[in-house]
């Protein structure tokens, strides 16, 4: 497959501005690096207008509930915007995306990729690791040693995983 | 029982089956508006279609495009509602003519205004004859439990299918017969609805373009926001320009106030059309060099940025030459 058809997230370099028309404003940082896009954010938004923001070391269970909260009960003319890790980054988008937000209603700054989650084929647990894409991971969940694919699924925010050898296998 | 389905007509790629039907039934909906019920002269079930779909007709000469107001599954029997446009080029004062046992050809159905099915939420807005799309979507709203709601402006007397959309929606649809009172609805009705809702109008332009500018400003982004056109708005002549076929070598001159797909069609490459009007989608062609002028209402903007493809009937060229994969 070739690298120019891959779902693998390319980040815009640009970081984005809060969008004017917003009527109301969720701000989510992982990370010292991603609070710190957080604050920038907060203090370029318009007088008046209400903004949720909440900073976080990782994209952890509890952070992501109290995202999954802000996004259920918005109105249309909200927006959001995530700092952090792209192993976070993707695990909040999954969970807005999931509740009905569109792309053009999220605004991402990526502070790292490094690590990634690896969503295995065979037993469907979630391993994290830094091995980059085509690398070689070992499965938490099976033990299976797993080939990081070019994939990225918005939903799960994980890459696919596949046993390394399937295709060898008799 | 073994129940016997028509096979369905052979079509080839990209090619979508003509139906014969038949003229069943004919009413009057509204003053100038005739509902018309269509089926297989030989009886059996119409392809089903997403909700929001039209047929093409041909009628007086013309080839229209009337909503179908069924929910879409797979039926008997087609409707469609009428307007009459006394100044129009003829097409709906032939469908007026119409009476039951007539035999009509038509294309499609074809989904161009189809309802998001990822949505927590729909907002249909109709204006006058606008409504017809919106009753297809309103009862497949119904028929597979999502939520929605209908808000309908007709001029005083003129509202069509309105004891059928009452018992649909209940209170679920507004109807306004004064247009100040309508908009006011609109706008409060965008200023608050869950994220995840998407609008759907159909309409007069300046309805239309209420809608997108009020979402605009309250800050849904362009992709909550569906439009179903009538028409394209009146078009200027435009500057001439070359068109180049890249595979024949043809270079073909379309001078100001011809449409690239008269100057093609007189050159003799026959183009595939429909609408001639920049709503159909049918004269897409595919663009190598320079830079199309978009002026139809079909391509999204993405498309319309990636410069690779352009409507022959209304678009131009924003260069001297612009070079088709033809």
């Amino acid at each position: 497959m070739g690298a120019a058809h891959t779902s693998v997230p390319r980040w815009p370099a640009a970081v984005p501005a809060v969008d004017p028309v917003a009527r109301r404003l969720a701000l989510l940082g992982l990370g010292a690096r991603g609070a710190a896009h957080v604050q920038r954010w907060r203090a370029a938004v318009r007088p008046g207008v209400p903004v949720w923001a909440h900073t976080a070391a990782r994209a952890d269970d509890a952070t992501l509930q109290l995202l999954a909260a802000e996004v259920g009960g918005a109105r249309v003319g909200w927006r959001l915007l995530l700092a952090g890790p792209e192993v976070d980054v993707l695990a909040a988008r999954a969970v807005a995306t999931g509740l009905g937000a569109l792309d053009s209603e999220i605004g991402v700054a990526v502070t790292s990729t490094r690590r990634r989650r690896v969503w295995c084929a065979h037993c469907r647990d979630t391993t994290e690791t830094t091995q980059p894409v085509s690398g070689e991971v070992r499965c938490r969940g099976c033990g299976r040693r797993l080939h990081v694919y070019a994939h990225v699924s918005r939903r799960r925010g994980a890459h696919l995983g596949f046993q390394v050898d399937a295709e060898e296998l008799p | 029982m073994t129940a016997v389905l028509p096979a369905p007509a052979a079509t080839g790629a990209g090619e979508q089956a003509r139906l014969v039907l038949e003229v069943s039934a004919v009413a009057d909906a509204a003053p100038g508006i005739r509902t018309l019920t269509l089926r297989r002269p030989g009886g059996g079930l119409l392809p089903g279609h997403p909700p929001g779909s039209h047929l093409v007709l041909d009628c007086g000469g013309r080839r229209n495009a009337y909503s179908l107001t069924g929910d879409g599954m797979p039926a008997a029997e087609y409707r469609i509602s009428v307007l009459l446009c006394p100044d129009g080029a003829g097409g709906s004062a032939a469908v007026h003519r119409w009476r039951a046992g007539d035999r009509v050809t038509a294309t499609g159905p074809r989904s161009a205004f189809a309802p998001v099915s990822t949505a927590r939420h729909a907002v249909l807005v109709a204006g006058g004859i606008g409504i017809t799309p919106l009753l297809s979507h309103a009862r497949a709203a119904v028929r597979w439990g999502r939520s929605f709601e209908l808000l309908y402006g007709h001029r005083p007397g003129a509202g069509a299918h309105l004891a059928e959309l009452h018992a649909l929606c209940g209170d679920r649809l507004g109807v306004h017969e004064d247009t100040a009172e309508l908009l006011a609805r609109i706008g409060s009705v965008l200023a608050d609805r869950p994220l995840g809702t998407h609008v759907h109008v159909c309409g007069p332009a300046p309805l239309i373009a209420f809608v997108e500018d009020t979402a605009g400003a309250l800050g849904w982004p362009a992709d909550r926001v569906h439009a179903e056109r009538f028409s394209a708005a009146d078009l200027d002549p435009g500057e001439p320009f070359v068109a180049r076929l890249a595979r024949s070598g043809l270079r073909v001159p379309v001078p100001a106030g011809t449409s690239l797909l008269a100057a093609l069609e007189a050159a003799g490459v026959a183009v595939p059309s429909m609408c001639r009007q920049g709503v159909c989608g049918e004269c897409r062609l595919p663009v190598t060099a320079g830079r199309p002028l978009h002026r139809d209402l079909y391509l999204a903007e993405p498309e319309r940025a990636a410069g690779d493809a352009v409507m022959a009937c209304v678009s131009r060229c924003a260069d001297d030459e612009l070079e088709l994969d033809l």
